[in-house]
């Protein structure tokens, strides 16, 4: 491969913005000069969303967790929360969950071994309260799983449904959900899943749905993170989300049943990655959220200020996370995570060091805590918002990636918008080109990746060799799954599943109808059978090659 | 050489992240192979296509379980002896020992592309070029 590609002749950035090599005040463009004095918590926010910044509140520590059985992801989650975690997040069993199939299901029991490797298995309400026990949800900030699409109900119901059984008022309950476009539909494409456009109705439900019955939850989490990942760079990431964002707006205005301010004001949770690019994606952050403001109040005609300041959840780039010398990682993890907190996020997950490996070993996870605390406790972070405010550089990067990111959006909407560019695969595209480029760029070393091509003598005296998770995760699915069929009142759960069948076929919110058939221990994959039958499968794009 | 070697990729484990058999992919294609993408195969759907291709060597895809790729390996030794089996993706060091016991190459994250043609030319019998 050492033939293809030269060095880029100036230096430029991850996603291509070429650099100078220092900047001043008329590398800022006019008009965002004119926005450069307002001070953080003003319109149109790109400083941050609140006038203290951090003083009114840290940053949410929130680290992806789960595996094996229910109890292990339960005890792993206390394990976290007992050492600073400050929020917590459920990680569902990718062969079940994303599919929507029982563990009995052949294209699982094929993989058996593989159950339990990135989530724990939650088959029916029983296991969702197993993995729920002994946490405090009515006080803790919790995330219920469901990041694939088709899988975002279920998840919500069982969650809501174990909250209601504890006597707790929904109306009062806090936390989110995510629903993740691009992590279904372009990051992680499974196996099988229902298309677009019945992807958006559920989603539009569900925003629905919280905004009459939950109003302390986030609905919907759209994930730029899954697109930067696979591919997508700064700007696209940008572009993308906030196209994603006016398909779920234009269709909660189409339908009417919810306050177009109340729903973006739920929409308006959103998820990025920072990566090694410290600068480029604290910028991105601001530009974030000074396009949000713009999409709102032009495309919408949005007043409501609450509303207009986006809240940003990153995790840092598990891309970034190298297989050699993963200590090294510690550092990563430390470097993406002060990008996020300079670019003002609201929480935080750290990939663990064993990224490349597997999923966190118990001491990876704690290490990813830890640093977010070292950043919390040990260098006085917290105390001035916008630190980068006023810097010629930031400036210029945080306007030139506004200005790039709304270029992408206008290119997604001439291809008839997100959901059409994903259905033709236009987006994956744009993706896969990044990633040749990046690993190309690797390849020749143009970018050193230290450790992987170049600084390879390694020292270190231990043996990172990831997590090995559980050996029973399946078997006990099994027995849960045999178990709870037997022991239901069955004519109760085929009525409730008729009932979601015909939710789903109609036009109704399908929410009230999987919560009653959460309650009455239909299981996931009866669910998926359901969905699979009224809404179909999504041809997955050509070039995705899966 | 004659015609370009077959080789199949495919998916052991249900899981749709793409982008480091997408890059292989494009390496292999590049490096003059003929490349067939199998998706999310279980084993058996793995040697059938395997012998319906007719292929040179397969690549393997990790994103879970080891127990599961050595499934699949001995099912493709039992059906074809002499088709070599390279594999890359999240594999853990004990794991990559497990499966060279196999006779299996492994090619974890930060293998080069470089490395992976020039396994691919080796596996399948195929002179480096000049």
């Amino acid at each position: 491969m050492s033939s293809s590609s030269a060095p880029p002749a100036t230096p430029i950035t991850r996603s291509g913005i070429p650099l100078k090599p220092a900047y001043g005040p008329e590398d800022v463009p006019a008009g965002h000069r004119a926005v450069m004095g307002t001070l953080p918590g003003q319109a149109p926010f790109h400083r941050g969303c609140f006038p203290q910044g951090y003083r009114t509140k840290p940053w949410r520590i929130f680290q992806l967790s789960g595996f094996g059985k229910p109890e292990d992801e339960n005890e792993r989650i206390k394990f976290l929360l007992k050492h600073g975690e400050t929020g917590f997040l459920m990680e569902h069993d990718r062969n079940t969950a994303d599919h929507l199939y029982n563990v009995d299901h052949a294209e699982v029991e094929a993989r058996r071994e593989d159950v339990g490797l990135t989530g724990a298995v939650m088959q029916s309400v029983r296991d969702t309260a197993i993995c729920l026990d002994g946490i405090p949800i009515e006080t803790t900030y919790g995330h219920a799983g469901g990041a694939v699409v088709q899988h975002g109900p279920f998840a919500l119901a069982a969650y809501w449904t174990v909250a209601k059984r504890r006597g707790i008022d929904l109306a009062q309950l806090g936390g989110t959900g995510q629903s993740d476009f691009f992590l279904t539909y372009l990051g992680c494409v499974t196996k099988q899943q229902i298309p677009t456009r019945a992807g958006l109705r559920l989603n539009a439900d569900i925003i629905e749905f919280c905004g009459r019955h939950l109003p302390k939850w986030v609905p919907v989490s759209i994930a730029g993170y899954n697109g930067g990942d696979s591919g997508l760079n700064a700007w696209q990431e940008l572009g993308a989300v906030m196209a994603n964002a006016i398909e779920y707006l234009d269709e909660v205005k189409r339908r009417g049943n919810l306050d177009l301010t109340a729903a973006a004001y739920r929409v308006g949770g959103v998820n990025f990655r920072t990566t090694m690019e410290i600068f480029e994606d604290a910028a991105k952050l601001r530009a974030a959220r000074k396009m949000w403001h713009h999409l709102l109040t032009t495309r919408y005609g949005i007043t409501d200020e609450r509303a207009l300041r986006m809240r940003i959840h990153i995790v840092t780039a598990g891309s970034m996370m190298t297989y050699q010398q993963p200590f090294n990682n510690i550092v990563r993890g430390t470097l993406m995570a002060l990008s996020a907190v300079l670019g003002g996020t609201q929480s935080l997950g750290v990939s663990g060091y064993d990224e490349a490996i597997s999923i966190p070993s118990e001491h990876a996870h704690q290490m990813s805590v830890r640093i977010q605390q070292i950043l919390q406790h040990e260098c006085n972070l917290q105390n001035v918002a916008d630190p980068l405010g006023g810097s010629y550089y930031v400036e210029a990067m945080t306007a030139e990636l506004e200005r790039r990111g709304w270029e992408f959006a206008a290119e997604i909407a001439a291809e008839g918008g997100f959901l059409a560019a994903l259905d033709s695969g236009w987006l994956h595209a744009k993706a896969r080109d990044n990633q040749v480029a990046d690993m190309q760029s690797e390849e020749d070393g143009h970018r050193l990746v230290v450790g992987v091509n170049e600084f390879r003598d390694d020292a270190t005296p231990y043996v990172v060799d990831g997590f090995p998770g559980v050996n029973d995760a399946y078997e006990v699915a099994r027995a849960r799954l045999e178990a709870v069929k037997r022991e239901r009142h069955e004519q109760g759960a085929l009525h409730a599943l008729k009932d979601l069948e015909r939710a789903c076929r109609g036009s109704d919110n399908v929410m009230p109808a999987m919560m009653a058939a959460l309650d009455a221990e239909v299981t996931l994959g009866e669910i998926g059978d359901v969905y699979r039958s009224v809404f179909g499968d999504w041809r997955t794009p050509e070039v995705v090659g899966t | 050489m004659s015609a370009s070697p077959r080789i199949l990729l495919v998916k052991t484990a249900l899981d749709g992240h793409w982008r480091g058999l997408s890059v292989v992919a494009r390496a292999l294609r590049d490096g003059g192979f003929h490349v067939i993408m199998g998706g999310m195969l279980t084993g058996p759907d793995i040697v059938r296509t395997a012998l319906d291709e007719d292929v040179d060597l397969v690549g393997l895809n990790v994103g879970g379980s080891v127990q599961v790729v050595e499934r699949v390996v001995t099912d493709l030794r039992a059906a074809r002896p002499e088709l070599p089996v390279f594999a890359g993706g999240a594999i853990s060091p004990s794991n990559c020992r497990r499966l060279a016991a196999l006779g299996v190459e492994t090619y974890p994250p930060g293998s080069s592309l470089e490395d992976i043609v020039a396994a691919a030319r080796r596996l399948t019998g195929q002179a480096a070029p000049g």
